[in-house]
């Protein structure tokens, strides 16, 4: 795999392991943490901000979609700056900036959603599908701190951003596939 | 310039992030505790987090101030939605028992409806 030089800085002296063990901590440390609240806070059962949709969970649904084209549109960019395809042939001085700005805004159209999920509804088990969206969604802003950790530390083995990143899609498409697939295909609501 | 405006999109998302935490544990609008019945802990385990914890709607349909009286005017024809579900809304049969399913539905044709 070719990857994109990083820079070799000894960063504050941890080895290597050190900073791996590091990230993983942070990022299981902040998936558990939003598990926790989830189960343990009382939902409060509202829907806060449904802007023009009918109702919250098609806000959440939409908004889930757009994080998942731009997570998508982010994993190409990638793909072009790994060198893992060749279009465009001349690679532009802005694809990595590109990179980020993808990055930056799927995250950040997750917030309102995961917002509404831990506070209006919380930790439900009412059936696998459900318990399992939850698992994805906890697990994917464990794994979000971790593509973080790695993005700003560096001196890190080139294969750490690709697998971190990768780890952040997989649990974004499982969170899409628990929640916005099902409710296209199975829950008879109002598309928006 | 493109660079700029990334990095402060890098900073918009920062904060909200940090807002999203805030909001998660400042963010606390009350309403009605469950009561002591085992109707209204069934509800507050199983139906407030989408009907609201007073049965006013959220992400499921209103249920207070009769709403479910119009909706199922018969007791018998309610409690089979309730196990069965439809649509979005999820099916208890395997998760509450006949009675559990009465006293829930019971739950929200009295006290939810004054």
């Amino acid at each position: 795999m070719t990857a994109p030089a990083q820079t070799a800085e000894p960063s504050a002296g941890l080895s290597t392991a050190t900073k791996l063990l590091i990230m993983l901590v942070l990022g299981a440390a902040v998936a558990v943490a939003l598990g926790v609240y989830a189960n343990q806070h009382t939902p409060t059962g509202r829907k806060p901000y449904p802007l023009f949709f009918s109702g919250m969970i098609e806000l959440k649904v939409w908004f889930a979609t757009l994080a998942l084209a731009l997570a998508c549109l982010q994993l190409l960019l990638a793909a072009r700056l790994y060198g893992k395809i060749s279009i465009p042939k001349q690679e532009p001085a802005w694809l990595g900036d590109a990179h980020r700005l993808t990055g930056t805004l799927a995250f950040a159209v997750t917030l309102p959603v995961a917002y509404q999920c831990l506070w209006g509804l919380g930790f439900e088990t009412m059936n696998t599908r459900v318990v399992l969206h939850g698992i994805f969604g906890c697990a994917f802003y464990g794994a979000f701190v971790i593509k973080v950790l790695g993005v700003r530390w560096k001196g890190l083995p080139g294969w750490v951003l690709p697998v971190a990143g990768g780890l952040v899609f997989a649990m974004l498409v499982g969170v899409y596939l628990t929640s916005a697939v099902w409710f296209f295909t199975s829950s008879g609501q109002a598309l928006y | 310039m493109f660079r700029r405006v990334v990095n402060a999109v890098e900073i918009f998302a920062a904060i909200g992030a940090v807002a999203f935490v805030i909001l998660l544990f400042a963010n606390n609008p009350g309403g009605a505790p469950a009561a002591g019945s085992v109707g209204a802990q069934l509800f507050s385990a199983n139906c407030a987090s989408c009907h609201g914890v007073t049965g006013g709607g959220a992400v499921g349909p209103q249920l207070s101030g009769g709403a479910v009286l119009h909706d199922f005017p018969n007791e018998a024809d309610q409690i089979t939605f309730v196990a069965n579900g439809r649509g979005i809304m999820p099916g208890f049969a395997t998760s509450l028992t006949p009675a559990q399913l009465k006293a829930v539905v019971d739950y929200t044709r009295t006290d939810l409806a004054k």
